[in-house]
């Protein structure tokens, strides 16, 4: 067994008041969720809208603060879980099922010891 | 409090010139960063991720889910990892951040996000 991120992806549209629709897909993540709990070694979060984000550099010796997330794309993390699967092939496939707009999937190193 | 998502940028290049005693003590001054937090019980989660040649995504498209080699987005910087903290605020959690960012090479750094409290 192996250990896969999941980095949910938002389509950049922040839906203040969910059609019949979204919540019908929120109903269909939150059951998703409670299927394949067993998979997951970490249920993870779910992140606020990028708007919300805050990015730190290091720029000429110092830490820059600027609001706004890292990657500027249509596309964003809106959220993340750690999965359990046999191999990437099997990651995938539970990714398929995911009610929600994608996935990014990643396996995950299990040495923090070097973070470059 | 608040848990607060620190995701770690990986940019191509981004650790060009940096000598194996630089690093050294680029990752030891980070391990001690992370070790402190623990040790504060500060931490709510963590993942550091592999290389970005090992991403798939799965997007839906037309209603069917759509398999392709790489990450979300086409970018020179990527989601390296990422940390889970807890803090008073989004201050005390750009200070908590700002502890790792100084460490690091020119030009990298972290996004700081809150989480949905559930």
């Amino acid at each position: 067994m192996a250990k896969f991120a999941f980095l949910y992806l938002d389509d950049g549209v922040e839906y203040q008041n969910p059609t019949p629709e979204q919540q019908a897909v929120y109903g269909q993540i939150f059951k998703w969720f409670e299927t394949n709990g067993p998979r997951f070694v970490d249920g993870g979060e779910e992140l606020q809208p990028a708007r919300t984000a805050t990015t730190l550099r290091k720029a000429k010796g110092k830490v820059s603060v600027l609001d706004g997330p890292f990657i500027e794309a249509k596309e964003g993390i809106g959220g993340f879980s750690i999965v359990e699967a046999k191999d990437k092939a099997d990651a995938i496939a539970l990714a398929k099922t995911w009610p929600g707009y994608g996935v990014e999937v990643r396996p995950l190193n299990e040495d923090m010891g070097d973070m470059r | 409090m608040t848990k607060y998502m620190l995701m770690f940028i990986d940019r191509e290049g981004g650790w060009d010139g940096v000598t194996k005693a630089q690093n050294d003590e680029v990752q030891a001054g980070i391990m001690k960063w992370w070790g402190d937090l623990m040790a504060k019980g500060a931490i709510h989660g963590q993942g550091k991720l592999a290389s970005k040649e090992t991403a798939t995504t799965v997007r839906r498209v037309n209603g069917a889910m759509r398999v392709t080699d790489g990450p979300f987005v086409e970018s020179k910087e990527h989601v390296g990892g990422f940390g889970v903290v807890q803090a008073a605020d989004l201050d005390e959690a750009i200070a908590i951040a700002k502890g790792m960012v100084v460490l690091l090479p020119e030009g990298l750094g972290l996004e700081v996000r809150p989480v949905v409290e559930h």
